[in-house]
């Protein structure tokens, strides 16, 4: 008879993990193809339309250069605190409540501030937003070991109910034909976009924070701690580190990135604050977070992959009528598909007949 | 109306089981998954999967214990893929968790756009002979839908399963300690998947409650994050059904006032009232945890989110 045994491998390899991620991608779009056909929409021409309309076409790479720029953030959020095994599945509340501040800026001085200081001032608004909403979980584990997985998703549900308060009451705007938007923000308040295209350059904040991140990891004495505590929070303890100190930072720092993308996608895509703002990208940040194992370049490679679920997702949206669920469906299947494989790169397989 | 009167109370209780004997369902669900050491962070994905089952069975059929039955099944079913993903491939509970979560959510979205707008009859209430005189509680417990009286069944035989025979001990102790489940030859694995198998059946009948009882109609996202209110109210709980009706009927009573005095014309958007039950969910997790930090005795089960391998130390 054959004898399958499981060998734990000692490290799993990048190439090993790259290679297993690639192919739960592939799993998951071959499963996603079946859902397809399930609601009639026939898979090939579905996934060939996102070929040729989006990896094809040059509006296509602008709106996926668009999509990249808040997944970066997320992604960076997420990966961020993952490094201290801390789970920050709140970035999503942490992008909305970004927004909000910056929305009251642009509001409030959109109009009479020039670009070069509303555009900064609005970035660091926001970033303190965002870190300030991940400040309640990140206090309540630091202190208390609450559960963050569960304050900082529930945050969440907060943030977005104070979006729906403002855009449906004190910040509505009159000529709006009663939707629950506020006014345009003035031209001062857009992010700018490269040359005359519609990308906007959010993506560069995320690159930028990536080599900035990576470089505070390795050459800093906050990212060593940040590293051996992460790896083994006994040696964090014993070496005298103050954990405590270190996750509130480390949450908060984890916010503030994804307050930021809450000000790059109102200034840059919306250009004023509406419901669904975001589309569920905090969730997608801690997917990509996951695929790439924080990896600084993994991020950049899985963030761009996510994009293209998105702006298919938009597209089969219009041409088949398919729900925005799909791009749910989607992602639920990639994490359930790279979780299952992961177990062939932690163990060697080993056969024997017997 | 005429304000705060006793009636006024009295209909809020009753909204009160209403609106929280769903959670009560997928906090039991919860309970029983989590005491055999497997976390469970996809709740509020097969409660979706749940109500968008029960929706299109009752309306198919105009059978609510089919509608039930149903939901339960394909819940379960959809249960199993985390079961699969984290007891057999080993994989990180938590992820697994969240990619339930955001699974069920596309696979109801994705099904149910054509259910959007369609509606169906709600589930009558049935006053209990001799129990609904009671004073006051009679109304409030027992005139209420068959659901309601099938939840109370429910949190009975989950507390007598669990606590009085062999196979809840079995259970259990996989979830404390499942090398020594394992010594004496149970199988870790069987227990596991069954817990995942029975929560996710519980978690599916509280996303029934939602269709069939309190909206009559399906939605996108019906059950706008209750589950992981369920999620905290298993640590509030401390892993008990008994206290998971304490639980899930508090956060009905805060989810009821937050309707009942929109209703009353209080003063006050109704978008911070929607933030209430989230607050006091933190709020109730942090009490919940710093009564352990102080008591230093956990309820937790002690192998909960840890992979069980045969003769593999974590």
């Amino acid at each position: 008879m054959l004898y399958v045994s499981f060998e734990k491998r000692l490290r799993t390899s990048f190439y090993t993990r790259t290679g297993y991620n690639l192919l739960s991608i592939l799993i998951a779009v071959v499963i996603g193809g079946v859902f397809l056909a399930l609601v009639d929409a026939n898979p090939f021409s579905a996934y060939g339309s996102i070929v040729s309309e989006v990896l094809m076409t040059s509006y296509g790479w602008e709106d996926l250069l668009t999509k990249m720029s808040p997944l970066l953030l997320t992604g960076v959020a997420v990966a961020l605190a993952a490094n201290m095994r801390i789970w920050n599945i709140g970035a999503e509340g942490q992008l909305y409540f970004g927004a909000v501040i910056t929305t009251w800026i642009a509001l409030n001085y959109g109009s009479t501030t020039s670009s070069a200081v509303i555009i900064p001032m609005m970035m660091a608004a926001a970033m303190v937003a965002g870190a300030l909403w991940a400040m309640i979980p990140a206090i309540l584990k630091a202190q208390y070991n609450v559960n963050e997985i569960i304050t900082t998703l529930l945050m969440n549900y907060i943030a977005i109910s104070l979006v729906d308060y403002f855009v449906f009451g004190p910040w509505r705007d009159p000529k709006g034909l009663n939707f629950p938007i506020t006014e345009e923000f003035a031209a001062s308040a857009n992010l700018p976009t490269f040359g005359d295209s519609p990308v906007h350059i959010g993506i560069l904040f995320g690159l930028a924070l990536i080599v900035i991140i990576y470089f505070v990891l390795k050459k800093t004495n906050i990212g060593v701690q940040i590293t051996i505590t992460g790896d083994n929070p006994d040696a964090g303890f014993y070496s005298g580190i103050n954990i405590k100190r270190l996750i509130i930072i480390i949450l908060m720092v984890s916010g503030a990135i994804a307050g930021l993308a809450g000000m790059t996608e109102i200034t840059g895509v919306q250009h004023r604050l509406r419901q669904n703002i975001s589309l569920g990208y905090g969730f997608t940040g801690v997917i990509i977070a996951w695929l790439a194992r924080n990896h600084p370049l993994g991020i950049v490679f899985y963030t761009f992959f996510m994009a293209i679920v998105f702006v298919g997702g938009e597209l089969l949206q219009i041409n088949y009528g398919l729900p925005k669920a799909m791009i749910d469906l989607f992602q639920g299947m990639i994490l359930f598909c790279v979780l299952g494989l992961e177990i062939f790169g932690a163990y060697k397989l080993k056969f024997k007949w017997v | 109306m005429n304000g705060f009167g006793v009636e006024f109370i009295i209909l809020t209780f009753i909204a009160s089981v209403k609106m929280g004997t769903p959670l009560l369902f997928a906090t039991m669900g919860g309970v029983v998954n989590e005491r055999s050491g497997v976390v469970n962070l996809g709740i509020d994905g097969l409660m979706l999967v749940g109500a968008l089952t029960a929706f299109v069975v009752k309306l198919n059929y105009d059978s609510t214990w089919l509608a039930v039955l149903a939901a339960a099944l394909v819940s379960a079913a959809v249960a199993l893929i985390h079961a699969l993903v984290c007891i057999s491939l080993r994989a990180n509970q938590i992820a697994s968790g969240l990619a339930l979560g955001l699974f069920g959510v596309g696979l109801s979205g994705l099904f149910g756009a054509p259910y959007v707008g369609k509606s169906i009859v709600a589930l009558p209430d049935i006053a209990v002979p001799v129990l609904s005189s009671i004073p006051l509680l009679g109304r409030v417990l027992f005139q209420q839908d068959g659901l309601v009286y099938f939840s109370f069944f429910c949190v009975a035989l989950t507390w007598y399963l669990l606590f009085y025979t062999r196979t809840g001990l079995n259970l259990r102790s996989t979830g404390e300690a499942p090398e020594v489940s394992n010594s004496i030859g149970l199988s870790v694995t069987k227990y596991r998947y069954m817990a995942v198998w029975v929560g996710g059946l519980l978690i599916g009948v509280g996303g029934a409650y939602f269709p069939l009882v309190l909206t009559s109609f399906w939605v996108d996202n019906l059950t706008a994050g209750r589950g992981w209110i369920a999620v905290a109210l298993v640590i509030f709980a401390f892993w008990h059904p008994g206290k998971a009706l304490l639980g899930a009927y508090l956060f009905g009573a805060a989810l009821a006032l937050q309707l009942r005095l929109q209703l009353l014309g209080v003063k006050m958007s109704p978008y911070f009232l929607e933030m209430l039950p989230y607050v006091l969910t933190i709020l109730v997790l942090t009490l919940a945890t710093i009564r352990y930090n102080i008591k230093g005795v956990s309820q937790m089960p002690a192998a909960l989110g840890l992979t069980f391998v045969k003769g593999e130390k974590h």
